[in-house]
């Protein structure tokens, strides 16, 4: 019996709009063989009701105090977190057909994200990036004669890439911090977690529930798409650079554009990590970080470059990779690709083997029935990788030369885990932000950057809010007597 | 040409021209391929390795199944001659549609064996008369280069042997190297075709025929082509700037030669093998829905259409990745693992094309999609 998941949560409102969902007209697709999702067509008319009534509910939510905001979702993030709550395992059980990942995966995925949406990591994320949250609930005096507002836009349109399940999520959280009612266009890969959230929210504070609508469609296809670019006072696009180029051109320049185009990431191994006690945490460490999201985020390493010279040279450094490569496959196991993404490792993988078998220095190290793979290059080149837990090792005389050989891809480049680089890494960290790197970090955290993270060099709360200052009027009007005293 | 792989090319040579329309039983097949593989094994030391890291030798095949097969974009890293690699007769070479990717090379060592491949299969579906016999000798007008002007390019190698053997020599190459189309000797061609009522084959790229179908738009210009005449379209869109669907460019292609539907044939076929695969003959589309048509291997090829996950062969119906063995590419490797989706049918397969069209998932960029960043 096939299974269909609706990629929709929409506002129950009262004034017209179509609230049965069985008044739409239904599109489908089946993701895999025993599931499919299904998402309303979006005639003209009833986007521009929802878009509306959208707007309307903006209003209201700017009277929320942003302390009970993040408690509310706090309480749905704690619900996510808790395995003995029914929620957590509907979403779970959904992640793995939908976004192509294994249950493992879907868990670890699911912890790491719904840990940042906690009402404690949201309060740290307005701090840090607000000084005083209360600047969203209304002028704060910030210093002698001045105060400050912060405002959000009435109406967010956010367009979600799909590759790591939960990043949508975090997008629309942010914008209902600033008050900004939200319409989500999930990724197809991503489509669950949106709507079992804005479901559970609406539940939590049923005042927020007008203010989010959630609603798949194929990107670029729908009649609300140019609509929503149209009513949204900010447009928030996670895509390919084709999908955030189209979406740019189509935004009016009256509204915000934030845009996380592709990114990709590479990991630095150096002498000093690569000491027969340090080496294999090392591996497991970067396994976890190629791993991850199965290596589909912008965050996850594509090439590691490897230093010569140290006790373990490359070669037996990309043998321990391997090997922790395999026990992460059998911890958290990759997921069940779709035919284009299993088909470019099998071209890639195939081809890699066939380097190796015409002598030179390739190796290639594999999963049997599993796709991770680990190519050690014998030449400094960078190539992108297929994903999907394939990674290159690049080796590499002097790390200092890296940073010079990834200016071709700096528009692109976003993290770099640095290992083992000793004193030298204010050095390299000062080349790798020339290089065009907007993040330098370990393996470890890789993954995992915290929510107050500058996603791509960009403040957090930068593009979506506005400030507002109000300089006060001086005291006793002594300006005006200096001014008297000036002119005569 | 080494010894042992002429007698094996001319053995196969033979066999290939021996009743080229009926199906070989599975154990003839069978030996043919282990006999193929055996001599990759021996001669080719890079295969041989790739094959041995996988725990295969020819003693360890008990079916030609389970011969390794490469990846097609591994002609694009290694060379792969399974024979005297100073002997290659010529290299062919996949169509460079960007600056930055690295083109696959296909290192042929005996362009006898690619026409014993080419004719016979090529004689059955565009030269026969649609019940076993022999059709008109149509002329070729190609929308190609002509193989002189591009002899890196394997189908105007196809269509010049085809044009010496098959049709006695009459037709021409109508696409300058540099991809000029010559509109106004194609034009006087087909007038002509018209006029003496000889009917023709009208060969080229999908690409091609859309600038083609462009030129005569503005003109709106058309041709009544006698009956008889086929047109042999190929290659598909690739990464190219204007996207047919397919009944709307057979549509086109149809009106503006005054042929029907039935006549318009699609030839899979790539580089990296020596044979193709036809989804007609013509005549034996007659009706036919073009999301019905099939396409048909000649007997000296297997295709099987495997699981992208597991890789284990699908059953018929389900789609998954065309791998094909073809024992033409014995000079290179027999058997290839294609990127092209299909679904395995009755006699063959069909294309569903490319996989690709889902949303991508995950930040992966090929290194031109990179390079075209920097450019800009």
């Amino acid at each position: 019996m096939k299974k269909t998941f609706d990629a929709c949560r929409l506002p129950c409102f009262s004034g017209g709009l179509p609230t049965a969902p069985a008044t739409f007209v239904w599109e489908t697709i089946d993701v895999t063989e025993s599931v499919t999702v299904r998402y309303p067509a979006w005639p003209g008319d009833a986007a521009e009701q929802l878009l509306g009534a959208l707007r309307e509910a903006g209003v209201l939510l700017a009277e929320v105090p942003v302390r009970d905001l993040v408690d509310c979702i706090g309480r749905v993030a704690d619900r996510f977190l808790d395995s003995s709550d029914p929620l957590r395992h509907e979403a779970i059980d959904l992640l793995v057909p939908t976004a192509g990942i294994s249950k493992e995966m879907a868990s670890e995925i699911l912890t790491g994200m719904a840990h940042d949406w906690t009402a404690d990591r949201l309060t740290e994320l307005l701090w840090r990036e607000l000084g005083d949250p209360g600047v969203l609930d209304g002028f704060r005096r910030v210093d002698e004669g001045r105060r400050l507002r912060a405002k959000g836009p009435l109406l967010t349109f956010h367009v979600g890439a799909g590759t790591v399940p939960g990043v949508s999520v975090t997008s629309m959280i942010r914008a209902l911090l600033v008050k900004s009612a939200v319409l989500l266009k999930p990724g197809l890969g991503d489509v669950v977690l949106p709507v079992l959230f804005a479901g559970a929210l609406a539940e939590e504070a049923p005042e927020l529930s007008d203010a989010m609508a959630v609603t798949y469609w194929p990107g670029g296809s729908s009649a609300i798409e140019g609509l929503a670019l149209q009513r949204a006072e900010a447009v928030v696009v996670y895509g390919s650079d084709e999908v955030v180029t189209s979406l740019r051109a189509r935004t009016p320049v009256t509204a915000r554009f934030i845009s996380y185009h592709h990114r990709l990431s590479v990991g630095l191994v150096g002498r000093e990590a690569l000491t027969t006690e340090r080496a294999p945490g090392v591996a497991r460490m970067a396994a976890r970080a190629v791993s991850m999201f199965d290596q589909r985020g912008c965050v996850s390493p594509h090439a590691i470059y490897v230093e010569e010279g140290g006790a373990v040279d490359p070669g037996e450094w990309a043998a321990q990779l391997a090997s922790a490569m395999a026990d992460l496959e059998v911890e958290i196991p990759g997921g069940c690709l779709r035919a284009n993404e299993a088909s470019a490792v099998h071209q890639m993988r195939g081809s890699a083997e066939l380097r190796e078998a015409s002598g030179g220095g390739v190796r290639v190290f594999r999963g049997d029935g599993s796709f991770w793979t680990v190519i050690l290059e014998d030449e400094m080149s960078f190539t992108p990788s297929c994903l999907n837990r394939v990674v290159s090792l690049v080796p590499t005389p002097d790390l200092g030369g890296v940073a010079g050989s990834l200016g071709k891809i700096g528009r692109h480049l976003q993290t770099v885990a640095v290992e083992g680089a000793g004193d030298r890494l204010p050095r390299l960290a000062e080349a790798l932000c020339r290089a065009g790197a907007t993040r330098v970090t370990s393996f470890k955290k890789a993954p995992w950057p915290p929510p107050w993270w500058r996603h791509d060099g960009v403040s957090v709360f930068a593009g979506l809010i506005r400030w507002i200052d109000m300089e006060e009027a001086d005291q006793a009007g002594s300006r005006v007597a200096t001014r008297a005293g000036g002119v005569p | 040409m080494d010894k042992a792989f002429a007698s094996l090319a001319h053995a196969l040579g033979t066999a290939f021209k021996e009743n080229p329309g009926e199906h070989w039983p599975e154990d003839v097949f069978d030996q043919w391929a282990q006999r193929v593989f055996t001599h990759q094994f021996e001669t080719n030391p890079v295969y041989a390795a790739y094959v041995r890291k996988r725990d295969v030798t020819p003693s360890t095949v008990a079916h030609w199944s389970e011969i390794p097969w490469v990846p097609a974009s591994a002609f694009k890293a290694v060379s792969l001659v399974s024979g005297d690699s100073a002997r290659v007769q010529r290299v062919f070479r996949t169509s460079g549609t960007t600056e930055a990717g690295r083109r696959g090379e296909h290192h042929v060592l005996d362009l006898g064996l690619y026409e014993d491949a080419l004719i016979p299969n090529m004689r059955r579906h565009l030269y026969g008369d649609g019940q076993g016999g022999d059709g008109p000798r149509r002329p070729i007008l190609a929308l190609t280069p002509a193989p002189a002007a591009m002899p890196e390019s394997s189908l105007s190698y196809m269509l010049g042997a085809a044009l010496n053997v098959l049709s006695g020599g009459e037709g021409g190459f109508f696409v300058t190297r540099d991809g000029v189309i010559d509109t106004v000797g194609l034009s006087e061609a087909l007038v002509e075709a018209a006029a003496d009522a000889t009917p023709v084959l009208l060969a080229g790229t999908a690409f091609a025929f859309v600038h083609w179908l462009d030129w005569l738009k503005k003109r709106s210009a058309t041709f009544d082509l006698p009956r008889g005449s086929l047109i042999m379209e190929t290659g598909g869109f690739k990464g190219r700037s204007r996207v047919l669907e397919r009944p709307e460019f057979y549509a086109s292609l149809s009106e503006a030669h005054g042929i029907p539907f039935e006549a318009i044939v699609n030839e899979y076929g790539m580089t990296e093998l020596l044979s193709q695969f036809y989804d007609g003959p013509a005549e034996a589309v007659s009706g036919m829905a073009l999301e019905a048509r099939r396409h048909v291997p000649p007997p000296w090829v297997r295709t099987r259409v495997l699981d992208p996950n597991t890789l284990s062969a699908l059953p018929m119906g389900r789609p998954g990745l065309l791998c094909h063995y073809d024992l033409a590419n014995a000079g290179s490797v027999m058997a290839v693992l294609t990127e092209d989706l299909g679904i395995a049918v009755d006699d063959g397969f069909r294309v569903l094309g490319r996989v690709q069209g889902a949303e991508p998932r995950g930040c992966s960029l090929a290194m031109d999609d990179l390079l075209s960043g920097v450019r800009s």
